[in-house]
């Protein structure tokens, strides 16, 4: 064996050791059982974790999400002093930026010039020059993606997923992926509930009769087209025979000392708050209402099952909020009516639970509002002064909503509201449906072309089909190497690559036969047709590196994963052809004098 | 075996019929893409969902179930949008166009109601109901629009250029018009299917662009090796040698990988299916294209230049 055989011998034998090397736990993670992947110590499981080749959300089953700061509401929030204007503003601005696909910023300058808006005139706090003021609030927005994305972290940890991945994109958007969730709906909620827990003193009964009695003026000469459309179930309810009579009492029913709204009129009675005039009663009385979070089922006159939402009439402005939350805790309520059920217990830090007792001190006999994301859970009378700050959320559908309301509770409530921008969920079915149909078109595309460059070339063809599997163990090697993610798109660039790596192959083969037509021994023809094959391989296959490379640079998940594999993929194929296979000739020819190739 | 060795067919002789069939091919592709591209929910937002029913269920029950779909007591009527089956027939994807009152989540929603309302062909864990679901806004949409395009752009800039400092200019040229040929007929193609546009199927049109200058350039190759011993003087002949030198290798290595995409296109299943489906006809017209465009266009031009 002369010198360059050898050393050639030893550079493949390491490269394929390194390969081997790295595909190895993945394989022995393949060989485990289900049992005793479900028993790995966490050490174990962090070796298998990092040394394995990630599959990703395509494959595992999960949810993908990018979750967009509601940026117009974080303005609408900041700004002071709001008028018409202002809100013809802002739905503009909504109209605006959700259809460009500009930044927010540039959006919101360009239309504050256009519509001539004052800035300074509501956003004092933030400047007295437009340029001022916009600086200042993307340096807010800035600062509320920061907290969201910490929040965001704490409730995806606490909610107990495996390698969940939070990352910022862009500067409003945050991609959140979650492996192996079974219920997305779950996941989903938990990530979008603003979680503001507001605690609000209920007004009395002669306030809320007065504010209805001023509500019931103005509606009842501006609703004639609401109800028209609710015509229906009014006169069953109420059997208004005059319908000229409609005005907002007439939505409302007693139930149980509480106005209640029945679920039919939901819509008209959100019609009717969101009306200037009403909005300007409400401003004035500073006064809220809100619905509660849950129905009540009632059988109407006609024997209907027909859902209730109790109405409250609060002061408008908080008396604590969620940010004095220490500790919110799960659990199952022992006594009352509502043994058995599941609810939430919260404490407060020092600070919370002084302004606690200041507060139920204060308004012995009043009712206080327990109310999380502007909906109402619960809402006591304050009996006693309540010290240390404890106190608890009913009125829960399940232990699941309950644990997830705790979490988010302790967690934090997120500075600005966030919209779901994009989303894609695999079910876990499909995911394993698509590994499992994967490896079997890789089973069957590698055995044809094995099959059929076998029968082309006879031996070298055998040749070739060894160095088509080292094309796809070194190429799975790499990717175990780079910690790189495999996802269905990946699978097919693994098949594109086992039908694309012949081709080094052909090109060396089609030139040795090409020389050995012109004459040439066994020998020469095959230094000639490597020779000459080489620069054809590299530029044919450098330009699809180039398209891989611009693929990766442009795909999100598993577009990347695709580009990751096509790439690697070139690089592995042209070392196998040009090196292990010329290895293979050399050294077959070395050995005794060639007359014929089997090619 | 011995398969198209030596051979001597005059392929430029067809030349101008190429030329022809090219031209019309192209033409007819930007007329039906001019006509409209389904583009999926990756590019013009919406919202796509997968549900799969535990026996068989037809089309229609599917489209009455979502005649009412109530939200906040609004009524959605989805029996106008696009239902089929997904796989097998009681596997159904529903894709739904932006709504301009959509409610959060309508995803969900929508999946939420089939489940309630056909529950008794419905599987008992509703997380076993669940497929897939994918919502994207217009805004991201158009995002995603923009970033595809650019992205073809720029992988055919980078392209010409390298060809450009390899070849020279006059090779470059040929083989990137080869190249928009190939993504203009394959689309036209595409859209012939009714298969949609999606991220995917991006990446397979990328790698159709790899691919098929790989086959070009090898043929490109050829040609200035051979025009090194015959220089331009019969230049025509000098392709017609190249391109038949190199056929068989053009041949077996298009079958080689044709015959992976059909595995991947029967065995694959229905998710990578429009992708395979893409490179398929990729393949197949780039094969031809590296043939009749790169290299005939490069024999027109150094007529013309002589």
């Amino acid at each position: 064996m002369d010198n360059s055989i050898r050393n050639r011998l030893l550079t493949i034998l390491f490269v394929f050791g390194l390969g081997i090397y790295a595909l190895f736990p993945s394989l022995r993670y393949a060989m485990l059982s289900d049992e005793k992947i479900s028993n790995l110590s966490q050490e174990e499981a962090d070796y298998y974790d990092a040394k394995t080749i990630k599959q990703g959300l395509d494959l595992k089953g999960g949810i993908y999400i990018v979750l967009e700061v509601d940026l117009p509401q974080l303005v609408n929030n900041l700004a002071k002093n709001k008028d018409k204007n202002f809100d013809l503003f802002l739905d503009e601005l909504k109209n605006e930026y959700n259809s460009s696909s500009g930044d927010f910023f540039t959006v919101f300058e360009q239309l504050a010039d256009t519509k001539d808006l004052k800035l300074p005139r509501y956003f004092i706090n933030y400047g007295k020059t437009k340029e001022q003021i916009i600086a200042q609030l993307s340096l807010q927005s800035e600062d509320s993606i920061r907290r969201v994305i910490e929040i965001l972290q704490n409730r995806v940890d606490q909610f107990g997923v495996a390698e969940p991945t939070i990352q910022k994109q862009g500067n409003n958007r945050v991609i959140v992926e979650l492996a192996g969730i079974q219920d997305s709906e779950r996941a989903r909620d938990l990530l979008q509930s603003t979680a503001l827990l507001e605690l609000m003193i209920v007004k009395d009964i002669e306030s809320t009769n007065a504010l209805i009695r001023q509500l019931d003026s103005i509606t009842s000469t501006s609703n004639e087209k609401v109800l028209n459309n609710n015509e229906n179930e009014i006169n069953e309810l109420f059997d208004a025979t005059n319908s000229g009579e409609f005005n907002f009492s007439s939505l409302l029913i007693s139930v149980g000392g509480n106005l209640a709204i029945s679920s039919k009129n939901l819509v008209s009675y959100k019609d009717i708050l969101s009306q200037d005039n009403v909005k300007q009663i409400l401003d004035a009385t500073n006064s809220t209402i809100l619905t509660s979070n849950s129905p009540i089922v009632l059988v109407n006159e006609i024997g209907e099952e027909e859902e209730f939402y109790t109405l409250y009439h609060l002061f408008n402005n908080a008396e604590l909020t969620g940010g004095v939350i220490e500790d919110a805790q799960m659990r199952l309520s022992q006594a009352g009516v509502t043994a058995g059920q599941a609810v939430v217990e919260v404490e407060m830090n020092t600070e919370g639970s002084r302004e606690w007792a200041r507060i139920t001190g204060a308004n012995i006999n009043n009712r206080i509002a327990i109310v999380l994301d502007r909906k109402v859970h619960m809402a006591p009378v304050i009996r006693s002064q309540i010290f240390g700050g404890g106190t608890v959320i009913e009125g829960l559908d399940s232990i699941e909503e309950a644990e997830d309301i705790a979490i988010v509770l302790r967690a934090g409530a997120l500075p600005v509201p966030v919209t779901i921008a994009e989303e894609r969920t695999v079910g876990a079915s499909l995911g394993a449906d698509s590994v499992s149909k994967g490896t079997l078109s890789m089973g069957i595309g590698l055995l044809l072309v094995v099959i059929f460059i076998v029968l082309f070339y006879k031996m070298s063809g055998l040749i070739a089909s060894f160095s088509v599997m080292w094309t796809l163990i070194l190429l799975l090697g790499v990717l175990a190497l780079l910690e790189a993610t495999l996802t269905l798109p990946g699978i097919a660039g693994l098949i594109l690559t086992v039908g694309m790596s012949v081709d080094a192959n052909v090109i060396i083969f089609e030139r040795i036969k090409e020389e050995l037509r012109n004459g040439k021994s066994v020998r020469s023809a095959i230094d000639s047709g490597y020779e000459r094959a080489i620069t054809t391989i590299v530029d044919a296959n450098l330009t699809t590196g180039i398209a891989a490379a611009v693929l990766y640079q442009y795909g999100s998940g598993p577009i990347k994963g695709f580009a990751t594999v096509l790439f690697w993929g070139i690089i592995v194929s042209m070392f196998t052809a040009i090196i292990v296979t010329r290895f293979v000739f050399d050294f077959v020819t070395s050995r005794k004098n060639i007359e014929k190739l089997s090619i | 075996m011995k398969f198209m060795e030596n051979t001597k067919i005059n392929f430029m002789k067809f030349k101008t019929f190429g030329f022809g069939l090219s031209s019309a091919m192209a033409l007819g592709s930007v007329i039906l893409l001019l006509m409209g591209v389904n583009l999926g929910i990756d590019f013009k937002g919406g919202t796509a969902i997968g549900v799969s029913f535990s026996e068989e269920i037809t089309i229609e029950e599917v489209r009455n179930s979502l005649k009412t779909v109530s939200v906040n007591d609004i009524n959605f009527d989805l029996s106008a949008e696009e239902i089929k089956y997904f796989g097998s027939k009681s596997d159904v994807m529903i894709k739904i166009k932006t709504l301009e009152n959509e409610p959060e989540n309508f995803g969900q929603v929508i999946i939420n109601h089939l489940y309630s309302s056909l529950t008794n062909k419905a599987p008992d864990n509703k997380n076993d109901f669940i497929l897939s679901l994918g919502s994207v806004s217009p805004k991201v949409g158009s995002e995603l629009s923009g970033k595809a395009f650019w992205s073809v752009i720029s992988a055919l800039v980078l392209i010409l250029f390298y060809i450009s400092v390899r070849f020279e200019f006059r090779f470059a040229l040929g083989a990137i018009l080869a190249l928009v040929h190939d993504v203009v007929i394959t689309l036209g193609i595409f859209s012939l299917t009714g298969f949609e546009i999606t991220l995917s199927t991006v990446a397979a049109f990328l790698t159709i662009v790899g691919y098929s200058l790989n086959d070009t350039i090898v043929i490109l190759d050829r040609i200035r090796e051979n025009m090194k011993s015959s220089g331009t003087v019969m230049f025509e002949s000098t392709i017609n040698k190249s391109i038949n030198q190199s056929l068989s290798r053009t041949l077996i290595t298009s079958l080689t990988t044709l015959l992976v995409i059909l595995v991947l296109l029967v065995y694959g299943g229905e998710v990578i299916r429009p992708f395979s489906f893409t490179m398929l006809v990729g393949v197949i017209i780039g094969t031809y294209s590296s043939i009749y465009i790169a290299s005939a266009l490069l024999a027109t031009i150094y007529q013309n230049s002589k």
